[in-house]
């Protein structure tokens, strides 16, 4: 058996216990989406009925079935909560999370890395300085309150953004409503490139400056190398396979959402359509999005694999030799 | 401290006695607005920036005394409350030793200090309550045994029925033995910070009896299961009532008293549960009044809960925008409004209102939430609406309406007659009839709808004698069936009647005509939009009969 074949069959029995556990938790919980209804306008007999709509009355093995063949389907059914299909809730949700957590990953790995770079070539200096207290202040402040900070001072006292949402109320047409769509994001991107940017540069800062201490680098800047195809061909490339597996790890989070930011700024999220769904123990909807976030952090995993071994020709090698 | 209390206080009645001009509302023609926005902010500082901004015009449902204090200082900001239909109650599990003892129950109803409570936890923006129905309730009653805030008393009563204490000064009951210690369940902090700080004080009053109690706090799902299985000792409790005080039936008959059943504390009174019957099966007003009464003096007396305080309802909106109604029953944010606000300048720009969360089901048979109503409630109307001043009746689709009790003995029922007003028109132009109407109550029955299904469950038979004229017999008797049955949004028979499984209805994405979907009403405003996460678009409903009407 090949390494990928291994690599593909662990995967999928990754995916089948996930969907297993996505299952069983949900109904290890206490109560259902019935029993915590508590409205005195809601009888035990009209109660009832709703369970049996939801289709709670049934036995658990055909709950389970129905399940297994609704996932694999992508078929996951109608939310309790909305009554929409599971599908479509998340379809509406995941272009606006897949802009505000993207760009903000883009962003914030881009500067974090060029300022951790930059760090750890110019050691002691106002740079690094600069880089280490602002990485460690960027991610120690409550994003609630940097969020609620940064509207108040750039959507109410400098009003250069909107305070909400993702669109004008009433929304513009055609190229106008890019541009909306576009000014509105900018405000929750910044504010998550402010708290997550000090992270990547303090991580990227600490990799180059062990790897630019190491032997190998040593070595070639004591036969003259010039220093920035030192730093960006050899101390980078080396830093760069760890950097990869946190990019592409990061994948997942980038559906899961930002419950808070989403809050903060009215965004309509996959965030907050999971926290929902899981309070509301709307199975449906919960076991649906739990599924898709297990597939891409597979599918994640498999791409990290992948390209570990084109960035660091040792694995690729190791790899081969094993066959 | 003192001073703080003063400000408090001057605010709460400051905006009680908000002056709102009083209208009749049989003769309200309206809407004005063109057009209405619900804008999505979830975020209360949000929700705040924005009403100052001027971006949102209303936000409801001010909870943070520092709020309510923060825009009362504003210009262009008008503040209102009133009492609401809320109630914070802690619970005893009757069904087990030592709060089957009633003496026991009344001296914790006289440790717990609900004024302090009041003004630490709220800054005093709550009604300390003693009583069965909050005092915004139509069939309120004041005169019921009251036991106050006295520890001397609650130790001499308990002293007085045989109670003693030990040595390490641990309640000990009449035959002898020492109370064991207790757990009270209440939600987590993080959930409800207010309420898990309450139960760390009840837990501290009732300590002061010498009851070993400690607070556990769940998630809220564990707390109702646990509710749900009668495994408790106490529990802390809120809920969000109606005009109609029937709910106590739900909360204290003993037929309740079964799994999933709302008579959590397990009360089993036979004179408790005759009076209910009463309350439920009253055959008109008066007899419900009367029940009423007789319902919250003796739940007084048992003490199955003991209640704590209810929330007031503030509503805060910008003052360029006049016509609002309101009373002391009643905060701004009202359907009534809707139909009287208008620009101060004359102009006719858009009314924004804020939502403070997202209407996820916009399926008026599946739909559950408030947010989910506000906007469905524009849409349907119903055979009665609800007086903004005295909550009482007021017409609807009906312009009037009688109650009977018919039959004798096994065939004795309510009958219902409703005449609708004339020249009623759905949004997309077709006439509303009594058939409307009866097909409605029938399809709600037959879908068997669990929101309608108790309003509904007791429906007989519906004939239309004439195109303005709905006969509703009931299989049973009760003033309630009025409030029911007049309540229920009224649906076009022409398109529920195609609905086959009422969950898999999509009415707000359903096509139904030129600019219209499926959720096609009588009432003032037509649905046009709903962009996820962001708003909900409605207009003004031209054929709307207020607007048709003379004046």
């Amino acid at each position: 058996m090949t390494y990928w074949s291994r690599r593909l069959l662990g995967a999928l029995t990754v995916l089948f216990f996930v969907l297993t556990l996505n299952f069983a938790l949900f109904r290890l919980m206490p109560g259902d989406p019935v029993a915590s209804l508590i409205d005195p306008r809601f009888s035990p007999e009209s109660k009832e009925a709703l369970r049996k709509a939801y289709g709670l009355d049934r036995p658990q093995a055909e709950q389970f079935l129905l399940y297994l063949k609704r996932t694999v389907t992508f078929d996951f059914g109608l939310s309790f909560i909305s009554g929409r299909p599971v599908w479509q809730e998340l379809r509406n949700r995941l272009p606006h999370t897949v802009a505000l957590t993207g760009s903000a990953l883009a962003l914030s790995g881009l500067i974090g890395t060029f300022l951790g770079v930059t760090a750890a070539r110019r050691r002691g200096g106002l740079l690094e300085r600069a880089t280490l207290t602002a990485g460690a202040l960027s991610f120690s402040f409550p994003s609630f309150f940097l969020q609620l900070l940064l509207l108040l001072l750039l959507a109410v006292f400098w009003p250069l953004f909107p305070l909400r949402g993702s669109v004008s109320v009433p929304a513009p047409q055609g190229a106008a409503l890019i541009a909306d769509y576009l000014h509105h994001l900018a405000l929750p991107v910044i504010s998550l490139v402010l708290l997550s940017f000090g992270s990547w540069a303090l991580y990227v800062r600490n990799l180059m400056v062990k790897i630019l201490g190491s032997e190998p680098l040593f070595l070639a800047r004591a036969k003259g190398l010039p220093e920035s195809i030192l730093l960006w061909r050899h101390a980078f490339r080396t830093a760069l396979p760890p950097l990869l597996t946190l990019v592409l790890l990061s994948l997942p989070g980038l559906l899961s959402g930002a419950v808070i930011t989403e809050t903060v700024f009215s965004l309509h999220g996959v965030g907050r359509f999971l926290l929902e769904s899981i309070q509301g123990q709307d199975y449906p909807a919960a076991g649906g999005a739990f599924y898709l976030l297990a597939l891409v952090t597979v599918a994640s995993n498999l791409l990290a694999d992948a390209a570990y071994g084109m960035a660091d020709p040792r694995i690729r090698f190791e790899r081969e030799r094993r066959r | 401290m003192r001073h703080r209390l003063a400000a408090v206080f001057a605010v709460i009645l400051g905006l009680a006695a908000s002056a709102f001009a009083s209208v009749d509302v049989e003769r309200l023609r309206g809407p004005k607005l063109e057009d209405l926005y619900f804008v999505i902010v979830r975020d209360t500082d949000a929700q705040l920036l924005a009403l100052e901004r001027g971006t949102t015009h209303l936000v409801t449902d001010l909870v943070r005394p520092a709020d309510i204090e923060r825009l009362s200082r504003r210009e262009d900001v008008e503040l209102s409350l009133t009492p609401a239909f809320h109630m914070m109650e802690m619970g005893f599990n009757l069904r087990r030793a030592p709060w089957n003892r009633l003496e026991l129950r009344q001296a914790i109803a006289s440790v717990v200090d609900r004024e302090t409570i009041v003004r630490d936890l709220f800054g005093g923006y709550a009604l300390p309550l003693e009583t069965f129905l909050p005092p915004i309730s139509p069939y309120y009653e004041d005169q019921v045994p009251r036991y106050g805030h006295d520890a001397e008393r609650a130790r001499a009563l308990l002293a007085a029925s045989g109670w003693n204490w030990d040595g390490s000064g641990r309640l000990v009951d009449p035959s002898g033995i020492p109370l064991k210690p207790v757990r009270l369940l209440s939600p987590l902090a993080q959930v409800s910070p207010t309420t898990a700080e309450l139960a760390q004080r009840l837990a501290l009053a009732v300590g002061s009896l010498g009851i070993p109690v400690s607070v556990e706090p769940l998630d809220f799902s564990s707390l109702v299961e646990r509710l749900n299985a009668h495994d408790f000792d106490l529990f802390l409790i809120a809920w969000s009532l109606t005009r109609d005080p029937d709910s106590l039936f739900a909360f204290f008959h003993s037929s309740m008293d079964v799994k999933s059943g709302y008579n959590m504390p397990g009360l089993r009174d036979e004179a408790m549960d005759a009076i209910l019957e009463r309350l439920r099966f009253a055959p008109d007003e008066t007899s419900a009044r009367l029940a009423a009464s007789e319902a919250q003096k003796a739940l007084a007396e048992l003490l199955p809960v003991i209640p704590l305080y209810s929330r007031y309802s503030v509503t805060a909106h910008r003052k360029e925008w006049t016509g609002f109604i309101a009373s002391e029953k009643t905060t701004p944010d009202n359907g009534w409004s809707l139909l009287a606000i208008a620009p101060s300048d004359g102009s006719t720009a858009p009314f924004r209102w804020t939502l403070s969360d997202e209407p996820r089901n916009l399926n008026p048979l599946a739909a559950g939430t408030a947010y989910d109503w506000q906007i469905l409630a524009l849409v349907y109307e119903s055979l009665l609406a609800i007086d903004p001043y005295d909550l009482s009746d007021r017409p609807g689709l009906a312009e009037s309406w009688t109650l009977e009790t018919v039959g004798e003995g096994k065939t004795v029922s309510t009958r219902l007659t409703f005449r609708l007003r004339p020249g009623l028109l759905w949004h997309d132009g077709r006439p509303l009839t009594a058939s409307d109407v009866a097909v409605s109550l029938e399809r709600l029955k037959a879908l068997e709808v669990p929101r309608f299904f108790d309003a509904v469950s007791d429906l007989g038979s519906v004939t239309t004698p004439d195109g303005r004229t709905v006969v509703v017999t009931m299989n049973t008797v009760s003033f309630w069936h009025l409030h029911n049955i007049g309540g229920l949004p009224v649906f076009p028979a022409h398109i529920l009647g195609k609905v086959e499984e009422w969950r898999n209805w999509q009415p707000a994405t359903t096509i139904h005509g030129e600019g219209l979907t499926e959720l096609v009403g009588s009432g003032p405003f037509i649905f046009r939009e709903y962009r996820p996460g962001q708003y909900v678009h409605m207009t003004r409903f031209d054929g709307y009969w207020r607007l048709r009407a003379e004046p």
